[in-house]
């Protein structure tokens, strides 16, 4: 029970740190990216390159992914993305799914299309008890790790001038260009960040989600029921909705296997029955 | 004296429609200009397109002899237009503390200034900026727009919907900003009697054109002039908002 809770957690970090940085974009600049998931393969078969071809050590791989992420999507973005932030959200919406089937092809032509695994060292497998708990090493360094990068996005968002200037310009992004902040570099920057915080969930991941060409396509559905049930005003929201949605899925597939995915979709129909705005919705509409 | 602002025979509104149709107007450093009319007339539409967030379709604006007309609504910011937007605008989920510092730019205008000129701001530095009342609200906005410090300060219906003794303190600290501090300043109002007597010229905006400019002494005697164009009776109905805009 307590080992499904765990299991559960670290399932529900990995996918806010795939996730977090699509809610800050979309809350940001309203746009839509369902390819957001396409940055998060990228960090994971960069990690499983670098691993298993290279010989880089695992742990710093973790670091290259990130860069390799935030990297393509910084460049994708001052290329790209620019031209749909004020165009609507079909045009947004068509234009990221397409590049959604681009690179899912790109990465079946090079790479195949089977799942692939990073090469976990000795000391990060198998499990230990602790007060009757098995607790897997794996996990529990994902916890750990993702558990630090949330409360630091947490500090910089609501502590550093830079995280001020975030927020001015999610809540009203025309008052605060006129007001002197770039919103465009903003939005530039944070978005290179969530694409790299996606490929560092892409590159911890791939253990747990496994990896093949089709990820951005099977798990947009858990990025966006993040976003939904935790809102685009905070991390705090699609932190707790990760948790949430981690939890349930790993106990759903345990105890009610028949049922599947619907126990996610259950929780989320009625989460949002209940705050149709998300958890955490902003104080009133704009 | 030279010139600071200068705007000329700007065309400016929303999407395709035209609100403004050639508005040219100048300041000097350290003076003020009161911008009056009824509701419509394109008293925000003028104050929005020196900011830089509305469609320009032609004209040109210098701020200290530098032509800012193509500079995004930020770099005319950091150029030195300030902007007290109508709808005050107030970062909701950022402290009035932070309302401050995330725009704040090096100058005379410091935080510990602000809150000298509204000691109010002081006292709710670590409120939200939603849960302000409106006058707070409108201190903030002035207090936020002076400590980008800019050449010149822009001030869309600061006295709005206000309650009369929230306009005499916030009158009192236009007035050491505009005439003690030496602040430029064009205050966009309805209320025609309060303005008048702290700026030193005025025009008057009609369906988009200027019908009069001069003096604001010689304005605030000729009734005739304010009956005519700007809405004298002392209680203002509820207005209709300026088009809204999108991001």
């Amino acid at each position: 029970m307590l080992t499904i809770l765990f299991d559960g957690i670290a399932y529900g970090m990995v996918l806010f740190m795939l996730a977090c940085g699509l809610s800050v974009t979309l809350g940001l600049m309203n746009l839509v990216n369902l390819a957001h998931g396409a940055f998060a393969m990228a960090g994971g078969y960069c990690a499983v390159v670098l691993v298993n071809r290279l010989g880089v050590p695992f742990l710093a791989a973790l670091p290259l992914a990130f860069l390799a992420s935030a990297l393509i999507g910084l460049a994708f973005e001052r290329t790209l993305y620019r031209h749909v932030h004020r165009k609507s959200h079909l045009d947004q919406v068509l234009f990221t799914i397409g590049l959604v089937f681009m690179a899912v092809v790109a990465v079946d032509y090079v790479a195949g299309s089977s799942q692939v695994f990073v090469q976990l060292p000795d000391y990060l497998q198998g499990r230990f008890t602790l007060l009757g708990v098995g607790i897997g090493r794996y996990r529990l360094l994902i916890i750990v790790l993702c558990g630090v990068i949330a409360v630091a996005l947490q500090l910089v968002l609501m502590r550093s001038r830079f995280g001020s200037r975030l927020r001015a310009a999610v809540d009203d992004a025309r008052v605060a260009q006129g007001l002197g902040i770039n919103v465009g570099g903003l939005f530039a920057a944070t978005f290179a960040v969530g694409s790299g915080l996606a490929g560092l969930g892409g590159a911890l991941g791939a253990e747990i989600l496994g990896l093949d060409p089709s990820f951005p396509l099977k798990y947009m559905v858990y990025f966006l029921v993040v976003v939904t049930v935790g809102g685009t005003s905070s991390i705090t929201g699609p932190f707790l909705a990760s948790l949430i949605l981690g939890i349930s899925d790993v106990a759903g597939k345990y105890y009610l296997p028949d049922l599947g995915a619907f126990v996610i979709y259950t929780i989320m129909i009625a989460v949002l029955i209940w705050r149709p705005q998300g958890l955490f919705a902003r104080a009133a509409a704009r | 004296m030279a010139e600071l602002l200068a705007v000329d025979e700007l065309r400016a509104g929303y999407g395709k429609a035209v609100v403004l149709s050639g508005v040219s107007l100048s300041l000097a450093p350290g003076e003020a200009l009161a911008v009056l009319g009824r509701n419509g007339m394109g008293k925000t539409t003028l104050i929005n397109a020196i900011v830089g967030v509305t469609q320009r379709f032609g004209g040109r604006i210098r701020l200290d002899g530098r032509d800012i007309t193509a500079l995004r609504p930020d770099q005319r910011a950091r150029a030195g237009i300030g902007w007290v937007p109508q709808e005050r605008n107030i970062f909701r989920s950022l402290t009035v503390e932070e309302n401050l510092t995330a725009v704040a730019r090096d100058g005379p205008w410091s935080l510990a200034k602000i809150y000298d000129l509204f000691p109010r701001l002081a006292e709710r530095r670590q409120n939200f900026g939603g849960q302000l009342s409106g006058g707070e609200q409108q201190m903030l906005a002035v207090g936020r727009g002076l400590i980008v410090n800019p050449r010149v300060l822009l001030l869309d219906e600061p006295l709005e919907g206000l309650a009369p003794i929230v306009v005499d303190e916030l009158m009192r600290a236009l007035r050491r900003v505009i005439r003690d501090e030496g602040m430029a300043a064009i205050l966009v109002e309805q209320n025609a009697r309060k303005v008048l007597s702290v700026t030193d010229r005025a025009l008057i905006l009609e369906r988009g054109s200027v019908v009069h400019a001069g003096d604001s002494a010689a304005l605030r005697a000729n009734r005739e002039v304010l009956e005519a164009h700007v809405s004298v009776a002392q209680a203002r109905p509820e207005r209709a908002r300026q088009p809204a805009v999108s991001n």
